[in-house]
């Protein structure tokens, strides 16, 4: 009995349906590398057996010795892998939040680009001389946040005022981001390469602006590039967690997104929570990116942002396969990163190309859309019924909305009828 | 054939010992019901007592956890709505399930259209569904689009598809509910027709004068249980309602003298422009609602009531015209404003307006003032107090569900969720209160209930404004009847002096008084 309320909870039906989706994901991606291991001539079977333990486990993986691999704890890799985990966790509570409150955000791509605009024109235009290069970073990590935050607030703005659908409204952001950024700084005059590199980048460790580590360094010593961003990352959601859930603010949010109408009629401004969603949300993924490029061991590329940057995307299938919970978001957006790594171990220790992890990924996130099936098929498994989820809506007394159109119709019944 | 081996066996559908729960409540407890051939047999019960669920058993949209569904005396398992539809099993369900879009006579086809050769045999269905439509009386416009028509002749829609798939166990589940005075008659006399071409109808009602006008039998289920099946013709209103609620009902509202004081809401000249047409929907409406009474806005449905009820709380913008509430000038107000001033709304539109259907019960209790300081402190909100209050309400008012305040709303029944925004508007203790169809899809024992505190809150000395397009509602519950008739007040009467046909008259603006007054 007690087992059975356990698999019955909400929540345990939402974490083992994702721990599911990615077991499948990982099984897929298995055999896609035993499948091409056995095709390709230049891999075989052997090294086939090698891929599949670094996809399982190349977090963990310490190199090869003759030809054969060692397991075991690897700092840089956990290090890493948390770096790596930082922005993507934060797009994913991007999408998470808009998610939760009756959005769908696939504009965080724009808004990481606005972010990363501002984080890095401030942390490198300011004189590091004049002012303390700390208060530096603070200035630019709010004005990374701030500028997602516009970002994101126009798609909002155009859903609340013009009912232009967010979705291509964020799409049409997105461009004009990417777009807008790369002519910004082609004319900035904001140039600092690096001896070897022939490209011209942006570095802010240039002008002295990085992450403090806050001691993540002594705990992952060999890893280069973790540092606080982590801390403040798992700070956030926290605090995301606690604004949907506890204030009265995230009530007012969610009341919005589940049914506009109702909200507008508890006296709820509904144009003013939308906005506020999306702006909320803009924030998340523009701290995001500032915190990746603050972070002073990061390089950008313009040239390459003729694209969008995956950190928007990638931040759809965190939240997707965290149930869009923020604090599972902070274990979803882990475990991608996880996969990240073990690309790179993949590519470096065998002969597979590393960009198999993103089938893997893109299998899970596949999977992660059907978890609700999963999770149905959970729920019939352990018990048979499941509330909050009728199959006739009894709409029933209901619906007058639209009936007023009937007037004249309704009027000419009646005069009918008693004539 | 099938006819001929059926006709023996009196029972088309035997419903036995059924049982089928939901979390923390069984919906159904052993209800055994049978359906006899040719028969209208109406299905009574409280709010949350179970008879939609028990339906959507016997349509395969739920898996009872016991008992068995017999068809002309042989056990039959209905896994879904197709298992159905082949036993000749038709639902309509309360809310349409009708494409919008397309054309009233593609609704009908939809599903059913290939099994004529293969191919779309349009000419052949049109004159199938002519024939129908003529045959039981079911007026239709076949090309129109099903956006362009009455509710009434979606739900004539709705009945053709099921003949139209030669279905012959039909269920209705509140049909009613959403219908005008005039349309149900209509109904009525259509099921009438049903009946005499042999066809067997589940009816579902809260109406007892309908179930009293139509049904053969009635079976009364109350919290899940059968209380017991008996014949219309043997029993009357009052036994039905005592039979349900298992006391003695109060099916006239009783009240005292009223008593208007002050001027609490005053409304000159409002205009509210229309959605749809270039005319406005409402036109220059004045009105005064006092201290201690209960006005009603009677007509039919769509003369404007929606739109004047908006545009006085807030939800739509009227063109001219001043609204006073308790002395302020509210015209240009927000919703909370306006709520806040002085104002409580029951809304018509219960799933559009008035419950967040994926919140739960306890937060749809607190969505008008989750903000007091009762409820939140520096924005948090206080949960302890939120799950005090809730459970007060439930208790005070009888909402009933499987999770008390924890349940989804979306899972609660009709009733109850009708149930449950009453008691929020009710208990905020405003001086106006504007109640949109207090009762509609409520039991009589809810009915009652709602209607004794209506006229309590007018004996504290609220001003009620009611809206009700239920005649005998309206004669019972108010001091004072406006009639409002294409956007405009078109009468004045007292509920004591008049009768329900002058009243229809004003509703069907036969008749209206600025010019007859004085004449009379
Ligand atoms: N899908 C569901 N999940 C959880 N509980 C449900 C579900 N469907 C119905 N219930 C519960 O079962 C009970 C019976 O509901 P049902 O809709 O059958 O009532 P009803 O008799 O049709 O009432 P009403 O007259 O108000 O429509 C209610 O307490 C309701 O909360
Ligand atoms: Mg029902």
């Amino acid at each position: 009995m007690k087992t059975r309320s356990f698999f019955n909870k909400d929540g345990t039906k939402s974490v083992l349906s994702t721990l599911i989706s990615i077991l499948i994901g990982l099984i897929a991606g298995a055999l896609i590398i035993l499948i091409v291991g056995l095709v390709d001539d230049k891999l075989g079977l052997k090294e086939a057996w090698k891929g599949i333990r670094l996809i399982f486990f190349g977090l963990f993986s310490k190199g090869q010795q003759a030809g054969r691999l060692v397991f075991g704890f690897n700092s840089t890799n956990i290090g890493d892998m948390l770096f790596r985990a930082v922005p993507i966790i934060m797009t994913g509570l991007s999408v998470s939040l808009a998610y939760k409150t009756g959005l769908f955000n696939i504009g965080a791509s724009g808004q990481y680009l606005a972010g990363t605009t501002a984080a890095l024109f401030i942390a490198l235009k300011m004189n590091t001389a004049v002012v303390a290069p700390w208060i530096v970073w603070i200035l630019a990590f709010f004005g990374g946040m701030l500028a997602g935050a516009f970002w994101g607030a126009i798609p909002g703005m155009l859903k609340a005022f013009l009912n232009i659908n967010e979705v291509l409204a964020c799409i049409m952001t997105n461009w004009l981001a990417a777009n807008i950024v790369t002519w910004v700084f082609e004319g900035s005059g904001l140039q600092c390469t690096e001896g070897t590199k022939t490209q011209v980048i942006w570095k802010t460790s240039h002008n002295g602006v990085a992450t403090a580590k806050m001691g993540l360094d002594k705990l992952f010593p060999e890893s280069q590039q973790v540092d606080g961003g982590i801390i403040v990352v798992i700070l956030i959601a926290i605090l995301i967690y606690i604004l949907l859930t506890k204030t009265t603010l995230g009530f007012e949010l969610k009341a919005c997104g589940a049914n506009r109408h109702s909200a507008r009629y508890a006296g709820i401004k509904d144009k003013r929570s939308i906005v506020l969603s999306m702006a909320i949300a803009g924030a998340l993924a523009g701290a995001g990116a500032a915190l990746y490029y603050l972070s002073g061991s990061t390089e950008f590329h313009w040239q390459t942002y003729l694209s969008l940057p995956g950190e928007g995307f990638t931040g759809i299938a965190v939240a997707l396969l965290g149930a869009c919970n923020p604090i599972a978001n902070i274990f979803t957006g882990m475990f991608l990163s996880t996969l990240d790594v073990a690309g790179s171990k993949l590519s470096f220790f065998t002969e597979y190309n590393e960009y198999i992890t993103d089938v893997i990924i893109a299998v899970i996130v596949y999977l992660s859309a059907f978890s609700l099936l999963i999770k149905t098929w959970l729920t019939k498994k352990f018990k048979k019924s499941d509330d909050g989820f009728r199959k006739i809506p009894d709409v029933a007394y209901t619906s007058k909305s639209g009936q007023g159109d009937k007037l004249p119709n309704a009027a000419a019944a009646g005069k009918e009828g008693n004539a | 054939m099938e006819q001929a081996s059926a006709g023996a066996y009196p029972y088309v559908i035997e419903m036995l010992h059924i049982t089928k729960e939901f979390p923390g409540i069984k919906a159904n407890d052993d209800i055994t019901l049978q359906l006899k051939r040719g028969e209208i047999h109406a299905l009574l019960g409280e709010n949350g007592a179970g008879k939609s669920t028990l339906m959507s058993v016997l349509f395969g949209l739920y898996q009872p956890e016991q008992g068995e569904i017999r068809k002309d005396g042989k056990v039959v398992r209905i896994k879904d709505p197709n298992d159905a539809t082949a036993l000749n099993i038709g639902m309509v369900h309360q809310h349409f399930k009708l494409i919008e879009v397309f054309s009233v006579l593609d609704n009908i086809i939809l599903g059913a259209e290939d099994t004529k050769l293969g191919f779309l045999q349009k000419k052949e269905a049109r004159k199938k569904v002519k024939a129908l439509s003529e045959k039981y009386g079911l007026r239709i416009d076949m090309d129109a689009k099903v956006e362009d028509i009455t509710v009434g002749m979606q739900q004539r829609v709705e009945i053709l598809k099921m003949l139209y798939r030669d279905n012959d166990i039909l269920i209705f589940d509140e049909p009613t509910a959403v219908l005008t005075p005039q349309e149900i008659e209509e109904l009525m006399q259509i099921m009438r027709n049903l009946k005499a071409e042999g066809k067997s109808i589940l009816f579902i009602s809260h109406k007892l004068n309908e179930i009293m006008e139509v049904s053969d039998r009635v079976t009364v289920l109350r919290k899940g249980r059968c209380v017991g099946t008996v014949d219309t013709s043997s029993t009357t209103k009052e036994k039905l309602s005592e039979m349900m609620v298992g006391r003695p009902v109060q099916l006239v509202v009783e009240k005292g003298e009223a008593h208007p004081s002050d001027v609490v809401l005053k409304i000159e000249g409002l205009s509210v422009p229309s959605k749809i047409h270039k005319n406005d929907a409402v036109r220059n409406v004045s009105l005064e609602v006092r201290k201690g009474e209960i006005v009603c806005i009677a007509g039919i449905d769509g003369n404007g009531q929606t739109e004047f009820v908006h545009a006085l709380t807030g939800l739509e913008k009227a063109s001219a015209g001043r609204i006073t509430l308790c002395g302020k000038d509210i015209t240009h107000a927000s919703i909370r404003k306006r709520s806040l001033t002085g104002m409580s709304h029951i809304p018509e539109d219960r799933h559009k307006h008035g419950m967040v259907l994926d919140f739960t019960l306890e937060q749809n209790l607190v969505l008008q003032r989750y903000f007091e300081p009762q409820f939140q402190n520096h924005g948090f909100i206080k949960f302890n107090a939120v799950r005090e209050y809730a459970d007060k309400l439930i208790e005070r008012f009888d909402v009933r569900s499987g999770q008390g305040p924890v349940t989804k709303a979306r899972s609660m029944s009709g009733g109850n969720q009708q149930k449950a925004i009453v008691a929020r508007e009710l208990d905020r203790n405003m001086p106006l209160v504007v109640a949109v169809q207090p009762t509609r899809g409520l039991d009589v024992g809810a009915i009652e209930y709602i209607h004794s505190q209506l006229v309590a809150q007018r004996d504290e000395g609220k001003a009620v404004l009611l809206v009700s397009l239920e005649l005998e509602e309206v004669m019972n519950l108010s001091d004072r009847i406006l009639v409002m008739y294409e956007g405009e007040i078109v009468g004045e009467l007292d509920p004591k002096k008049t009768t329900t046909q002058e009243l229809g008259l004003y509703m069907a603006g036969a008749k209206r008084q600025d010019k007859e007054a004085k004449a009379e």
